[in-house]
């Protein structure tokens, strides 16, 4: 018996240790089969309080990856509802995300650079929005980048109409301010009110209809005048514009062959 | 010895790692551990059964951080079983253990020696453990050998820094 407790305690040490190390073990297999104890994990308050903020700092430095994956699922989705809403099951519209690299707003003729070019499918004349609505109209290609001519470029010219009555319209810039463009071609006799909003008129191929292009802010009509002069409030700011979705349109050429056979 | 010092370390360097250590990304081989710096620069005055406790809480403490019940802990227990063996074999002068265990006391050669190898021990353990498995053994490897090399430089770093 004394020579046990000798030996017991010569080797406590080592004893101690072997008692330690099958404890862990067996924290360590019970937690992976079922983890009871939500103290010794980052559900632990004070621990997943400090991954808290800490996500919110980091979360700073992620903001353009995520900014990026939520552009392209966004994309991703429009793609899907369009193919949900095309009468003969054909998605004939698609949508890629790019993000714009370069851009101006502050001249006549401004014009934004995104990140998507030929390899990428993208083609002159195909539309260009964002979440908020139309941005431009793609003018030209580069293997990798292209330059959009936007709303906000007293060269574009947008087919429109009227949600609420489907009234054509024209859009242009006037070139004074990137919040307002004006509304052209509106006969005299249509009732325009200040809230009335104008989306895309379907009418060409580089838009599906029904892209919220902007609200209407106010509209003259000059005694004699035979057209209304409506300033519209666009949707897209772009001040801040940094992603955008490139439409493209599968019959986008056929149906440009067909207009220019009839000219 | 001034308990209170290793107890203020403990705070610091736990602090270091949760805040700044947990969240190093890089191709997802690098998960430094420096925490194991309080543990291997504490003194070997206490007995060493309750070495290997407080080793235990410390892996505890860790594993909440980490959600890895247990693996830190046997980790910690392992390291503070051996230190004291290895302790007297890297360190030819006995009479410097008394002492504080740091660079200057035990001296360049001996204490790297003595890092280095708890170190990768540590770090082996925590991800062989993690892995569960020998099929990622190649890629717990160079994660071992990255990671300890960053603990290792730290561990260091922090000794050259505190000299006087």
């Amino acid at each position: 018996m004394q020579n046990l407790l000798k030996i017991l305690l010569r080797y406590s040490n080592f004893l101690v240790f072997i008692a330690l190390e099958v404890a862990a073990f067996l924290l360590i297999i019970l937690n992976s089969a079922y983890p009871r104890s939500s103290m010794f994990s980052t559900a632990n308050r004070f621990v997943a309080w400090q991954n808290r903020q800490i996500s919110e700092i980091t979360g700073y430095f992620s903001l353009r990856t995520q900014n990026e994956q939520l552009a392209e699922e966004n994309a991703r989705l429009r793609n899907m509802i369009d193919a949900m809403d095309s009468t003969d099951n054909r998605a004939t519209m698609h949508h890629m995300s790019a993000k714009a690299v370069q851009m101006t707003t502050d001249r006549l003729h401004n014009y934004i650079t995104i990140d998507r070019g030929e390899i990428d499918g993208i083609r002159r004349g195909q539309g260009v929005r964002n979440s908020e609505g139309v941005v431009g109209i793609i003018r030209t290609v580069g293997r990798k980048y292209s330059v959009v001519l936007p709303l906000i470029n007293t060269h574009t010219n947008l087919s429109c109409r009227f949600a609420k009555n489907d009234y054509i319209g024209t859009l242009q810039w006037d070139g004074k301010d990137s919040r307002f463009a004006l509304l052209t071609d509106v006969a005299a006799h249509m009732v325009v009110n200040p809230g009335d909003t104008i989306i895309t008129s379907g009418l060409s191929p580089v838009f599906p209809e029904g892209i919220p292009v902007g609200i209407v802010e106010n509209s003259t009509l000059k005694e004699g005048d035979s057209y209304h002069t409506i300033r519209v409030r666009l949707n897209t700011n772009f001040k801040r514009l940094k992603y955008v979705e490139v439409v493209q349109n599968e019959d986008l050429n056929e149906m440009e062959e067909l207009q220019h056979g009839l000219d | 010895m001034d308990w209170t010092k290793q107890i203020g370390r403990y705070v610091i360097v736990m602090l270091l790692q949760v805040l700044l250590f947990n969240h190093l990304q890089l191709f997802g081989v690098c998960h430094p551990y420096i925490y194991v710096l309080c543990l291997l620069m504490m003194p070997i005055t206490l007995p060493h059964s309750v070495d290997m406790l407080l080793g235990a809480a410390a892996g505890i403490v860790m594993d909440t951080f980490c959600n890895s019940l247990g693996i830190h802990t046997a980790a910690c227990i392992l390291i503070m079983f051996i230190r004291p063996y290895l302790l007297s074999a890297v360190v030819n002068d006995k009479e410097r253990l008394n002492e504080q265990i740091s660079l200057h006391t035990l001296g360049m050669e001996a204490f790297v020696k003595y890092v280095v190898i708890l170190v990768l021990l540590h770090h082996l353990t925590v991800f062989t453990i993690a892995a569960w498995s020998w099929s990622h053994f190649g890629f717990v490897l160079v994660e071992t050998a990255v990671s300890s090399l960053i603990t290792i430089l730290c561990i260091i770093g922090y000794n050259a820094l505190t000299y006087r």
